[in-house]
């Protein structure tokens, strides 16, 4: 990460809090321009939350979200795009690919030739010829070109920043890869930035620069790619490396039950009751006091490589 | 018994629409041993679930049904009515994917998973159920209190664990698993992974896992079968199919799940071209070929048969 540029997206010790339950908890974290950042982390972590939050979507309890160095502005942001897990929910049944992905143009009152622009977005998007979807609906193509029509549909807006939640989840195997290297291929061509919601490592290593961990509502580990995931300092990051099937000469760590109650917070280090690292007993008297009895703290927005834990921390 | 638990000889089947037949199984055979695993892999539209529904006979009525399919001694597919109740549960029983859907949400789970057991009377008493269904609960990691929850009250994981108890409430000798962690976040399909591998050991439970994610499969069984257009492209010992793969599909579906670490992928996500062929509309020959990166003339006159690609292997490609 270039630290001479303006981050395109920064968020800063954001709290969204719904009642008792506390779904963004003191997250930061930043996105550079052209960069693609996964947001990694188990259901119930805040990772969706904090991105409806970055939408503009979501009422902030505290905390601050910058675009561009801007704040960011109460109604979505044309420059922010959204794609989603289920790319048939996401499209207009009633709508032909052509009036989905003109609405944009329309919305952006782009004075150009309408045509011309739906169907170089749909090529562009891997749509080929795109004569032929123009006039189709989307019950009439695949699953995969389904999410291609989502994504060309995101792009018309001219967007710097794309947000994708776990954007292959339902698709097949064998699209998968293909709608990865899409995303890819647009922020080379385009200097996009993606942040990408995955519970999919395989998927941060095929295309995010960097990866934010995040447990309980806030980031717990950054760094880059190849760092978090060949040498993970943060015991749920290695935890979570472990159980990827590919993984298989790495010892497996299952946790013991789901991501505790957002109502009732654990005392000290969030982890603490899963970790694996404390329960091996292998930890120093003093340290292993402080992983039950003080919170470490969410790792901190100016943070290029961290990890949120005592050890860590202390070691 | 002497012979494979599950035997499924050139099954094919056919489902009546409106638009005319589709073929969605067209010829698959194996044998599955007792205490064996086999993974079945492929695409939406593949046939693997509708090949898991014709074993034990749990697709829609007017569907045909062809081949030969004998599991635990039985000839499934000529079994009357109660010949099949029979069968079902205990010797065969099946987790479907989508926990949520296959749970009644007005029932308590625990009536749920006690049902099978009073129908087919391998409890003799609701009391006899009931506590054999806390027992269950407790064996897939819930506590025996969990019964009188309800559906909604438990998350994805735990109704994922809930399917699979009543699918042991009888005993069955065969599991077959449609997708059980599709849905599920990383961890918790961890979790549901190493808990089938315990019961399978401990109770000598033959598995049939059926997922597009060839990585799952190749972590959860001993065998693997691949499936393409309603039929086995590929067959053989799970790491050796995954990691040299002698179908040029099997090689484009194990690509989509990138090893990490390896330089090769990072950065470089990769799949196979296209979509899989709509079961109604078959490419000629192998209907694989358009999709194919090593597609030539050869491929294009007839459909190749299985034929033998190593010890245990077999693939269906000219080029082998």
């Amino acid at each position: 990460m270039r630290s001479d540029m303006t981050p395109l997206v920064e968020v800063e010790d954001l709290h969204v809090h719904f009642g008792n339950a506390r779904a963004v908890d003191g997250a930061s974290l930043r996105v550079m321009p052209g960069e693609v950042l996964a947001l990694v982390g188990e259901s119930g972590s805040g990772k969706t939350t904090l991105v409806r939050a970055i939408q503009g979507l979501q009422k902030l309890t505290s905390g601050k979200i910058r675009l561009d160095g801007r704040p960011q502005a109460i109604f979505q942001d044309p420059a922010v795009q959204m794609v989603f897990q289920d790319p048939t929910g996401a499209l207009n049944p009633r709508q032909t690919i052509y009036e989905i992905v003109a609405e944009g143009l329309r919305i952006r009152r782009d004075r150009g030739d309408e045509v011309e622009q739906v169907k170089l977005a749909l090529s562009r998007a891997g749509l080929r010829p795109p004569e032929r979807f123009l006039k189709l609906y989307p019950h009439e193509i695949s699953g995969g070109q389904r999410q291609r029509v989502v994504i060309a549909g995101a792009m018309v807006m001219e967007p710097r920043l794309l947000l994708a939640d776990e954007p292959v989840a339902s698709l097949d195997a064998s699209i998968r890869g293909e709608i990865l290297a899409l995303m890819r291929k647009l922020v080379e061509e385009t200097g996009l930035s993606i942040l990408v919601v995955t519970h999919d490592l395989g998927l941060a290593w095929n295309i995010a620069d960097r990866i934010a961990v995040m447990y309980l509502g806030r980031i717990v580990e950054t760094g880059v790619t190849e760092e978090i995931l060949d040498d993970p300092r943060h015991p749920y990051t290695r935890a979570l490396l472990s159980v990827v099937p590919e993984t298989r000469e790495m010892e497996q760590q299952i946790l013991r039950g789901e991501i505790p109650d957002l109502s009732h917070m654990p005392p000290g280090c969030r982890f603490h009751p899963r970790c694996p690292l404390l329960q091996s007993g292998s930890l120093d008297a003093a340290v292993a006091a402080r992983c039950s009895g003080e919170d470490p703290g969410p790792v901190p927005l100016a943070a290029v490589s961290a990890a949120a834990c005592w050890p860590v921390l202390t070691g | 018994m002497n012979g494979p638990l599950l035997s499924v000889s050139d099954l094919k089947v056919t489902y009546h629409t409106a638009g005319g037949p589709v073929p969605a199984v067209r010829g698959v055979s194996f044998d599955l041993d007792k205490g064996d695993s086999l993974g079945l892999a492929g695409e939406s539209g593949c046939g693997k679930s509708t090949l898991a529904g014709a074993i034990l006979r749990l697709l829609p009525a007017g569907t045909d049904i062809e081949g030969r399919v004998t599991l635990d001694g039985k000839d499934v597919l000529s079994l009357n009515p109660g010949g099949l109740r029979a069968v079902r549960w205990t010797s065969g029983a099946i987790v479907f994917q989508g926990a949520l859907h296959a749970l009644n949400p007005v029932q308590s789970v625990g009536d749920q998973i006690a049902e099978p057991m009073l129908v087919h009377r391998t409890a003799r008493s609701a009391k006899e159920a009931r506590f054999r269904t806390e027992e269950l609960l407790g064996r897939v990691g819930l506590p025996g209190w969990r019964a009188d929850s309800f559906p909604h009250q438990l998350s994805g994981g735990q109704r994922q664990r809930v399917l699979i108890a009543m699918a042991l409430a009888c005993d069955p000798l065969l599991l077959i698993a449609d997708e059980p962690t599709t849905a599920l976040d990383l961890m918790v399909q961890a979790q549901v992974l190493a808990l089938l591998e315990e019961l399978k050991a401990e109770r000598d439970l033959t598995l049939m896992f059926i997922t597009h994610d060839l990585s799952v499969l190749t972590y959860a069984c001993r065998r693997l079968a691949v499936m393409y257009a309603g039929r086995v492209v590929e067959y053989g010992p799970a790491w050796e199919v995954f990691e040299s793969a002698a179908h040029p599909y099997t090689r484009g579906l194990a690509a989509a799940f990138p090893t990490i670490g390896d330089m090769s992928s990072r950065m470089r996500p990769s799949g196979l071209g296209g979509d899989p062929p709509s079961p109604d509309a078959l490419p000629g020959g192998c209907p694989f070929h358009p999709r194919c990166p090593l597609a030539h003339d050869a491929c294009l006159p007839v459909e190749p048969e299985l034929r033998s690609a190593g010890e245990e292997r077999s693939a269906a490609c000219v080029l082998i």
